[in-house]
């Protein structure tokens, strides 16, 4: 029997992350139309927190909404384009309706990993107009795999044809992503996805681990190119699931050849796992705080590690961004 | 001083705390407290409390029209439009707590003296009661502001299935009251739901983007606002004073509860309550001609 | 386009009310429709108003409802006439009914997924304290001669047996899903039913709907063959979600509406009925008769989270019981009933 993995490419939305949602209409072109060339599904673009998200608090966008997604719309043939939306964040009316008719094919709508209950609308009008709808829950590592399956639940119930849980913290260990997946596959009737971040170096393990354990939607981006310590990087993923006796329909050499003109065009410098991502990993903090956590500590002379330390204490979430600032102003007058 | 008397439509969490909230105020009398449910859990709070109840929804004011003089809807935006047909017809002034957008807009520490003219106010949102006043500051000191922005963080377990149903209202309303009160071009409004067990405060930061900076205007006149607001709303606080950082100025603020109906990490409930009983108060003081 | 949208309906009803004559014991009587704004409740009022129109019989209807001006807007060539009267109410608090009602029936509640999830609390509230205020209120009412309670098959569990699911099967619950609330504030509804027969001795019989469709019912609800028959008007593909061997049967929309009617008349008090069609049908041929009646070619995708699956989920009612003691039977096959629902909603569609 084939066994069949769907892959998701977030380059160029994750990996907005990796350069302050500073990727370039020019370089979106380049990327998509490799991607395209290499038969990958689904390509997802945009700002790191998906449309309508290129704000003061998680960075301003280079190319507004509509020009990344005309750009990859021009560039993909193919591939399908997808795109991330977190209520909250993004709109039906601002955003939404607009993506849609601009061509967008697949829309995946998240929420943190115990708010299922904010995506009801927006999956809704995902399905009125007759796109292919996900539900994504960030964050993932925050909740017990009940919760996640309860969750997963609604969503699938509001019309999600898959679900996709998010390791946004790269905080997993194997096992855990075994517990969670089993847990889902078992509860759902929609297909399971899973999406790894590399702060523990598990990225390609934890992805392996999840279809194992049944998943059938695996997210990879170009060299890892995302936030924090990067994705499960999808040259090797693509290599292994072959490896493996999996199908994904992309083309590896091609796949290679994609990832070579990644590296090459659109990333200043490829995610490698720092010391500062190892603690935030370890602390379970969102990984596209990196770059501000980054900023923002040196700024006020203090030690990042302390600062994801007590942004894992205070159980913060995706979207804010604020609390850095916060906990940085109180580690220093602590300190006084 | 002869009080003024209030109505509350809708026996819900917003409705409830309202009523424990003018039992204390010196300015108004709740004469009237309705519902569609006598045996709700705010329905049993008000009788308890000994204050009169109905649950005949707006027909209960049609029928005791000479004894209302303002009523606080806190009911849903599709109803609040209903009565508010019935109510204009009747006279009266209604402070409106849903996202009905009917009225003018209120913010009490900015335009108090000027909505009082009016007899249908809106109170926008939790999130703009938060924000707005400090928005309007930076519009008021600052020049060429190119955009502000603003992102409350809420406890999950503040947030009902109709704030949830309705995060798109939200963001909307927000960002039209934002523009209208500090007359920036560009705003945006983002929410995030924290499900962080002990619950979180509301906090709210507002950032916007200037590019000469007047700071030191910037925190006396915002030193002013908070003392303004806090007069209305006691646990409203300066988190993080103002700050320029990465081009941006970002101020942040804190608005926990006071606990009555609700718990104290309601404070998204609890500071469009106040601010709504300030504006009753502010009519009540105007009958009576108190300064 | 107006015109022929509703001229489907009407045909439908002339097509399904076989025994017309019957309903003569209904006239000049008042008949009460809790949820007489949603989907079962637009078709009993198209039924009564084709049984109203062809034969000598005058049937008064009162609609409750929490919005009537949507259904004005929706339906207004039904709005419009003469015999239907409007309640805006909430379920939940009603307290006082028109004295002059003979006839109740309780279909109030929406059966839509995403809301009991969403907001359990107002599912529980809604069966639960609404059925008990409806039969508080029915117990005051002077000439009520019958009330039927639309339950629903969801209060049979899980069925676990290959057969057909008969009136007095049992089936296991999962504790833990999400969606139990709706099932579960069913079943309670059904216990208060019994407790206002027994006790109060209200002539009440219960119904239990299975699958239907049908114009009217809205295509962008959450379940199997709404979702493929939106997905066809779309131009497809076509996709299924999760089990494809899951068994389901459809019962078209007017033979639903004149089976409940019939109930009304011959339904004997302190009986349940299953309603719903016999002939199960899976998702997989399902979608497949969905695509062989659409003019554009599609693909079908299925989309599922596991290969194999341990059991296959199979809610299909066995309707001796209905057909026997209400002498009804289905007139429109799953072929049809396909074909007449695609028809009017591209009409519908058109005039929007």
């Amino acid at each position: 029997m084939i066994k069949q993995i769907l892959i998701s490419d977030p380059t160029l939305r994750d990996g907005n992350h990796a350069c302050a949602h500073q990727l370039n209409a020019e370089q979106i072109a380049i990327y998509a139309e490799a991607a395209d060339k290499a038969g990958v599904p689904i390509v997802e673009v945009g700002h790191g927190n998906g449309l309508g998200a290129s704000s003061l608090q998680v960075g301003l966008s280079k190319e507004d909404d509509k020009t990344i997604l005309e750009t990859a719309r021009k560039h993909l043939n193919k591939s399908k384009l997808g795109i991330h939306v977190i209520p909250g964040f993004a709109t039906i009316k601002r955003d939404l309706v607009n993506a849609i008719d601009i061509g967008v094919d697949v829309i995946r709508v998240a929420s943190h990993c115990t708010e299922a209950d904010i995506t009801q609308r927006h999956l809704g009008y995902v399905r009125e107009r007759g796109k292919e709808a996900y539900g994504v829950l960030m964050m993932s590592h925050m909740a017990s795999a009940s919760v996640l399956v309860e969750e997963a639940q609604k969503m699938e119930l509001y019309g999600a044809e898959g679900i996709i849980i998010m390791d946004s913290a790269g905080a997993y260990l194997p096992s855990d992503v075994q517990e969670k997946i089993s847990a889902l596959v078992n509860g759902l009737k929609v297909p399971v996805g899973f999406h790894a971040h590399n702060n523990l170096g598990m990225a390609i393990a934890n992805s392996i681990m999840a279809i194992e354990s049944g998943a059938k939607i695996l997210d990879g981006t170009a060299r890892g190119f995302g936030a924090g310590a990067g994705n499960a990087q999808l040259e090797v993923l693509v290599a292994v699931l072959e490896k493996m006796g999996y199908v994904t329909g992309i083309d590896l050499y091609k796949i290679l050849d994609a990832s070579d003109i990644a590296e090459k065009e659109i990333m200043s410098i490829v995610p490698t796992i720092k010391s500062d991502s190892i603690v935030s990993g370890l602390s379970g903090v969102f990984s596209g705080f990196a770059k501000h956590v980054t900023r923002i500590s040196n700024e006020y002379e203090v030690d990042p590690r302390d600062v994801y330390r007590e942004l894992g204490k205070r159980k913060i979430v995706g979207g804010q961004e604020d609390m850095i600032i916060e906990v940085v102003m109180d580690l220093i007058r602590n300190r006084k | 001083m002869k009080k003024l008397r209030v109505a509350i439509l809708g026996s819900g969490n917003i409705g409830t705390d309202l009523l424990i909230k003018i039992q204390r105020s010196e300015f108004l009398e709740c004469v009237l407290f309705i519902g569609r449910n006598l045996s709700s859990p705010g329905m049993a709070k008000a009788i308890a409390m000994g204050v009169k109840v109905s649950d005949e929804s707006i027909n209960a004011i049609v029928k005791n029209s000479d004894l209302v003089d303002l009523v606080f809807d806190a009911t849903s935006a599709k109803d609040a439009k209903n009565h508010w047909d019935i109510l204009d017809k009747l006279g009266k002034i209604v402070v409106d707590m849903t996202p009905a957008k009917l009225g003018i807009f209120c913010i009490p520490a900015v335009n108090l003296e000027e909505v009082i003219e009016h007899r249908n106010i809106n109170m926008i949102t939790c999130g703009g009661q938060a924000s707005i006043p400090i928005a309007y500051v930076i519009g008021k000191t600052q020049k060429n502001v190119e955009y502000i922005e603003v992102v409350s963080s809420i406890a999950s377990r503040s947030a009902g299935p109709a704030t949830r149903l309705n995060l798109d209202e939200y963001v909307d309303t927000t960002e039209n009251g934002i523009k209208h009160f500090s007359n920036v071009p560009r705003t945006k409004a983002i929410l995030n739901l924290n499900p962080a067990d002990p619950c979180i405060d509301m906090q709210t930061t507002i950032f916007a983007q200037v590019e000469n900076p007047d700071m030191g205007y910037l925190e006396k006149e915002i030193d002013i606002m908070i003392k303004k607001i806090q007069n209305y709303v006691p646990g409203y606080s300066l988190l993080v004073p103002p700050v320029f950082e990465n081009g941006r100025i970002v101020i942040m603020v804190k608005a926990q509860g006071l606990g009555d109906y609700l718990p104290k990490y309601a404070g998204n409930l609890d500071i469009i309550n106040c601010a709504a009983i300030a504006v009753a108060e502010q009519y009540s003081k105007n009958f009576n001609n108190i300064k | 386009m107006s015109l022929a949208k509703n001229k489907i309906v009407f045909e439908d009803c002339r097509a399904s009310c076989v025994e017309i004559e019957s309903f003569s014991i209904l006239d000049n009587q008042s008949i009460l429709i809790t949820g007489g704004t949603g989907f079962i409740g637009k078709w009993l009022a198209e039924m009564i108003s084709f049984i109203n129109s062809v034969s000598d019989v005058n049937i008064k209807l009162y609609l409750l409802g929490r919005d009537i001006t949507k259904f004005k807007e929706e339906v207004p060539h039904l709005a419009e006439k003469n015999f239907i009267n409007f309640i805006e109410q909430d379920i939940r608090y009603v307290h006082d009914l028109p004295s002059d009602i003979n006839y109740i029936i309780h279909a109030a509640g929406s059966p839509d997924n995403r809301e009991h999830v969403s907001d359990p609390l107002k599912t529980i509230e809604t069966f639960y304290k609404g059925t008990q205020s409806l039969l508080d209120v029915a117990s005051r009412i002077q000439n009520l001669k019958k009330i039927i309670h639309l339950s629903s098959h969801q209060v049979y569990g899980r069925n676990e047996t290959e057969e057909l699911i008969s009136e007095n099967y049992f089936g296991s619950f999962e504790a833990l899903n999400v969606a139990n609330c709706y099932a579960e504030s069913k079943r309670i509804a059904e216990t208060l039913c019994s407790y206002y027969k027994n006790n109060l001795r209200l002539p009440i019989v219960i119904l239990r709907p299975f699958a239907f469709i049908g114009p009217y019912q809205d295509i962008e609800k959450p379940w199997a063959i709404n979702s493929f028959i939106r997905d066809a008007i779309l131009g497809g593909p076509i996709r299924i979600l999760g089990n494809g061997l899951t068994e389901r049967s459809y019962l078209y929309a007017s033979d639903m509406a004149y089976s409940i009617l019939r109930s009304l008349i011959v339904g004997k008090v302190g009986e349940i009925y299953n309603l719903g069609s016999n002939k199960p049908i899976s998702l997989n041929e399902l979608a497949f008769k969905i695509q062989g009646q659409s003019t554009v070619k599609m693909e079908i995708l299925s989309k599922s989270s596991k290969e194999n699956y341990l059991s296959i989920s199979k809610l299909v009612p066995d309707t001796d019981k209905i057909t026997k003691d209400l002498n009804v039977r289905e007139i429109f096959t799953i072929d049809e009933a396909i074909n007449r629902t695609i028809l009017w909603n591209q009409l519908n569609k058109k005039v929007k």
